[in-house]
């Protein structure tokens, strides 16, 4: 009797703690929302090396919400240590209405410990970092012009942060939904960590399905803001740009701007030692490392944890909503604004500047520049502007940067 | 920090009048344009200035190199004529040793033609086998290692 007891005893036990007895409806929501996103992200490839990573943590997070927990203390009484073979010696004591508590700490979940690192704004330089090791800012400065179209861009940014705030959202919010447009995933979660954490699963998510849809997105609005002859302009071929230069870029854009905007210092300085890495020659085997090794471990734990702070109870509300039409809102604003600046460049050069490269100013490397390319060759095929679109391709990986500087700054402090 | 900031933390929704709400993204809109096309902008100017300087010292080095050797030839070949051995001009032309195949050698030409063109000014001085690692590249490896 007293074995069946136990057995019955045990199995209920373990049912109250399972999570058929503990998750609630949105957890259950949010397991098949991160169901549909492996989907996209291993069936249709959409960003997969961060899209798998972040549903699969939304998919923890809801099946086990403690593993996202972070540490605490628990009191008990000398019976219960003595139950739970917790030893009295140590443990500070709390009297509470005359009975004796001891304190107890227990640990966090293993997502709460790995999750420090997008709190605390560790991980995202990490990754600039490595872009900054894979990043070529040759066309950049064989045509330094391509920077204005990388700032113009930004300008959804801002004008997304109105819309925001005219919805309902804080001022750190709105900065936070705003910098969706900048279409840098990085600097997004950087931003939002240090503006609004409480929406950071939401933003990233909006942020990382917008990038993976950018050649659904751009083109009807390239095509829109241009006419036929703008688009089948054919570029100059871009001067070769020697290592000297190429070596003094990241040092002296470091120096720039992290005396005038040192809240980008972060990124910026993390991005330009990347390239002075990669472009000094003499570091290969940390340029190669931390463009492989170190930027592929912080992507799981990026993406991982990222994902799991999109648990139901957070996730499914009307903001999610607001957060993803805006996100689409500052992207589109970004993407129109840069093919406009091109278009005022197509001007002021007398038909020179192909617009379509405008569209490549929001970050989103090298997939907007792609896009460039791609729709520029659909007017015509033997135009290649690939290498003209990575000029504001990478500008907007900096404009981004100072746009979240200026953001932090106006609005953080 | 501001106070709608403070409002976030404690999760309190920020309310602002429609007054300061046209205020906030007044500043926000006027600050960014602002600082990111004045950074950018200043960012173009010094990269104008310093690629500038850099290909004119490049410049400079180039042309002060090929004078060096245009002096020294005509006085040595009037007045003494030299007979010089027949010899490849290893400068100009590739040297192929070790049993590098000439394919070998065309699909590296044609690597550098097609990244740097026919007018530029790539050129292959010589084309070696990678041999085993250096003294240093062995050290790396062995430091390393080591622990493991």
């Amino acid at each position: 009797m007293e074995i069946i007891d136990g057995f019955f005893k045990a199995i209920t036990g373990i049912f109250n703690e399972s999570g058929i007895s503990t998750l609630n409806w949105q957890n259950y929501v949010m397991i098949a929302i991160s169901i549909v996103l492996l989907y996209l992200a291993i069936k249709k490839q959409y960003e997969p090396l961060l899209l798998l990573p972040i549903a699969f943590g939304m998919l923890l997070v809801n099946l086990y919400p403690a593993i996202m927990n972070p540490p605490s203390v628990e009191l008990l009484t000398a019976d219960q240590c003595a139950a739970q073979h917790v030893e009295l010696a140590g443990h500070a004591k709390r009297v509470i209405d005359g009975v004796t508590y001891y304190e107890n700490p227990t640990y966090g979940g293993l997502l709460y410990y790995l999750y420090q690192g997008v709190k605390l704004g560790i991980y995202p330089p990490l990754i600039f970092l490595g872009i900054g090791c894979m990043t070529d800012f040759g066309p950049l400065i064989a045509n330094p012009k391509s920077l204005i179209l990388g700032a113009a861009a930004q300008i959804g940014i801002f004008v997304t942060f109105t819309g925001a705030i005219f919805l309902g959202f804080s001022e750190p919010e709105a900065g936070a939904i705003g910098i969706i447009g900048g279409a840098d995933g990085p600097t997004a979660i950087y931003v939002t960590t240090k503006l609004a954490p409480h929406l950071l699963g939401s933003i990233a998510i909006a942020a990382y399905s917008y990038m993976a849809l950018v050649p659904i997105i751009q083109p009807p609005i390239m095509k829109a803001l241009t006419t036929k002859k703008e688009r089948m302009v054919v570029m100059e071929q871009l001067r070769p740009v020697s290592k000297l230069e190429k070596i003094m870029f990241p040092i002296i854009v470091v120096i720039l701007i992290a005396i005038l905007l040192p809240d980008a210092a972060p990124l910026v300085g993390m991005l330009m030692l990347g390239n002075l890495f990669k472009e000094s020659g003499v570091v290969d085997r940390i340029a190669k490392a931390a463009q492989n090794e170190l930027m592929n471990i912080i992507t799981i734990f990026l993406g991982t944890t990222v994902g799991a702070t999109a648990s139901g109870q957070n996730f499914l509300s009307l903001n999610t909503i607001k957060i993803i039409v805006l996100g689409l809102i500052a992207f589109s604003m970004g993407t129109a604004f840069g093919v406009l600046f091109g278009k005022l460049m197509y001007k002021f050069t007398g038909g020179k500047v192909n617009p379509l490269i405008g569209s490549a100013g929001v970050s989103a490397v090298p997939m907007a520049a792609r896009v460039s390319q791609k729709v520029g060759q659909q007017e015509n095929p033997g135009n290649f502007l690939l290498m003209h679109a990575m000029g504001p391709n990478v500008a907007g990986v900096i404009g981004s940067a100072v746009a979240a500087g200026v953001l932090l700054n106006v609005v953080g402090h | 920090m501001n106070l709608s900031y403070l409002a976030n933390a404690s999760g309190i929704a920020a309310e602002y009048s429609l007054y300061e709400k046209w205020i906030a993204s007044a500043k926000v809109i006027l600050t960014g344009f602002a600082v990111v096309f004045a950074v950018l902008l200043l960012l173009i100017a010094i990269i104008k200035l310093y690629s500038t300087i850099v290909i004119k010292v490049q410049d400079r080095s180039i042309v002060k190199k090929n004078k060096k050797v245009k002096v020294a030839q005509p006085g040595d070949t009037l007045k003494k004529p030299v007979v010089i051995p027949v010899q490849k001009n290893t400068a100009d032309e590739p040297a192929v040793s070790d049993g590098i195949d000439d394919e070998v050698v065309a699909v590296i030409a044609a690597a550098v033609t097609a990244m740097y063109g026919t007018k530029g000014k790539a050129k292959i001085k010589s084309i070696k086998k990678s041999g085993g690692r250096s003294a240093w590249a062995n050290a790396g490896i062995l430091d390393n290692t080591r622990p493991f």
